[in-house]
């Protein structure tokens, strides 16, 4: 066994000693446990090296060390076959905004229009700064008389529209020669003017297809629920109602299946209140009242043995005077 | 309008069981509908309109199917509500239904009769008389000296408590009384 340089990979934190040999084939498993045990500490000792080797900062629980990049490579976690997403180079207004060091904006929900005075939203109906809300242009010196202002900002508007697309165009190439087409667009790149003449659209894969089918398939205003289906195609997963309820009247008023329910929740109810039907007391109240109205009768002749106490254990349905009732009964 | 189901029929029949005990089983299953076309007495059920739970009888509930589900009001006599977060109260349309089963009863005198009506809690300077047995938060129902059911509550003190309290206590919490149908005749 060498004594020499371990390889260690503190990224994943682990020592490997690829010269270890056992001097004799181990013949117990206490062996086995020991030796492993004492090279195991050698390893765990060669890491902890390693570690206190690493500049360290301070941190309140202790000195903190950043791990370098692992250097074992470790078997893939996800499976290959363009199922990873791959990343998409920078379009070209990130590759300017990085540039000039632009930050990202939250956007408002309000602007103020100078135009009405009021506060309206930014893009679509009704937005701030439309151009069909100029009433007036001001003639500017360089202006030709005879040309419509109106007209000239339709053109230049329209002329950055096209520049647009174009510059989104581009992105969409430069991303496709990475291989990082978003799925939808990938199917549509044999229509769109992205991939060239010479190369072949590649055939697409079946998850890619799915996505988009899916996409595709709820992209209506009501999501999908009311579209014909084709022959084949599943029907929905949820029938008309989402909740059962029994029928109002079944035949001529309660339907079995109501009846059953009532009577079971019933006897449920009235088995957990079982326990209070007799007042045990008040029977044996009464009875001793019994006992010695008669005794009185009889002129005081029997002893005290007939008399009951009351008991404080609980009777589930016994009952020492037939169908006594605690609800005031009068005798 | 449709019947309950297990969950709903359980908290109806533990609110009205607070109330009747076992006399549940008279209302639920042994009474007769003498109302209606036919002959032989039908039983009683619970129907659902709109959080509304009412006691209607079988043939009532078959002729009230023709009444459009939006148009029913109401059918039968309303027991109670089922609030927003699913809880049950009773309401006072009840009050004949409890007053007939009651386990727990209360009477009170004539000049507390007014107060009760306006809503506020029973003390028990206002107390005539009180049946034994009550333990606290029992379903008690009111009545006045007459023997007029007047509203129903809950105990808040067992009758030996009762006896030793001031008489400035409250006895029964105020739950609902029939004074409602005038000061509150939009809400039932």
């Amino acid at each position: 066994m060498e004594e020499a340089q371990y390889e260690v990979d503190l990224g994943n934190l682990m020592a490997f000693d690829q010269h270890h040999q056992f001097a004799s084939p181990p013949v117990s498993r206490e062996e086995i446990v020991k030796e492993t045990t004492e090279q195991a500490t050698k390893l765990v000792q060669a890491v902890a090296d390693a570690l206190f080797s690493l500049p360290s900062t301070e941190d309140p629980d202790g000195p903190l060390v950043k791990l370098p990049e692992p250097t074992t490579k470790l078997p893939r976690e996800k499976p290959m076959k363009g199922k990873l997403p791959k990343p998409r180079p920078p379009t070209q207004w990130e590759v300017f905004a990085q540039q000039k060091g632009i930050q990202k904006r939250k956007k408002e929900k309000m602007a103020y229009d100078e135009q009405t005075g009021t506060w309206k939203r930014l893009h679509g109906y009704d937005r701030v700064n439309d151009d069909n809300d100029i009433p007036i242009i001001e003639a500017k010196a360089t202006d030709e008389p005879g040309t419509d202002p109106f007209a000239e900002r339709r053109k230049e508007k329209k002329s950055r529209v096209d520049k647009q697309e174009g510059n989104r165009l581009k992105n969409l190439k430069n991303a496709q020669k990475a291989g990082a087409l978003p799925s939808h667009i990938q199917l549509a790149a044999t229509a769109l003017p992205i991939t060239g003449t010479q190369s072949q659209p590649k055939r697409v894969s079946k998850d890619v297809l799915q996505n988009v089918a899916g996409m595709a398939a709820t992209a209506t205003a009501s999501g999908g629920k009311f579209d014909k289906k084709l022959p084949g195609e599943k029907p929905l997963k949820h029938e008309k109602k989402y909740r059962k309820y029994l029928p109002a009247v079944e035949g001529s008023g309660m339907g079995t299946i109501e009846k059953q329910q009532t009577e079971s929740v019933l006897n449920r109810l009235m088995s957990k209140h079982s326990h209070q039907i007799l007042n045990v007391e008040k029977a044996v109240n009464m009875h001793n009242a019994k006992k010695e109205k008669n005794q009185r009768r009889q002129g005081g002749q029997s002893s005290n043995s007939g008399k009951f106490k009351a008991n404080k254990k609980s009777f589930k349905k016994t009952s020492k005077k037939g169908p006594s009732s605690s609800k005031g009964k009068s005798k | 309008m449709r019947p309950l189901d297990e969950n709903e029929t359980v908290a109806v029949f533990n609110k009205l069981h607070k109330f009747v005990g076992n006399n549940l089983k008279n209302i639920v299953l042994e009474s007769q509908a003498h109302e209606g076309p036919e002959t032989n007495p039908g039983r009683y059920c619970f129907r659902m309109q709109k959080n509304r739970v009412y006691y209607v009888s079988e043939s009532l509930v078959k002729r009230a199917t023709n009444v459009k589900r939006d148009k029913l009001v109401s059918l039968g006599t309303q027991i109670g509500k089922f609030t927003k977060s699913g809880k049950f109260h009773l309401t006072v349309q009840c009050l004949n239904l409890l007053a007939a089963n009651a386990k727990h009863k209360v009477w009170l005198k004539p000049t507390s009769e007014t107060k009760f009506l306006y809503g506020h809690s029973l003390k028990k300077d206002g107390v005539g008389r009180i049946t034994e047995g009550i333990q606290v938060n029992n379903g008690v129902v009111v009545f006045s000296m007459s023997d007029v059911p007047l509203g129903f509550g809950d105990a808040a003190k067992s009758t030996v408590d009762y006896r030793k309290m001031d008489p400035n206590g409250i006895v029964v919490h105020h739950h609902a009384d029939i004074g409602e149908y005038l000061r509150m005749e939009d809400d039932l």
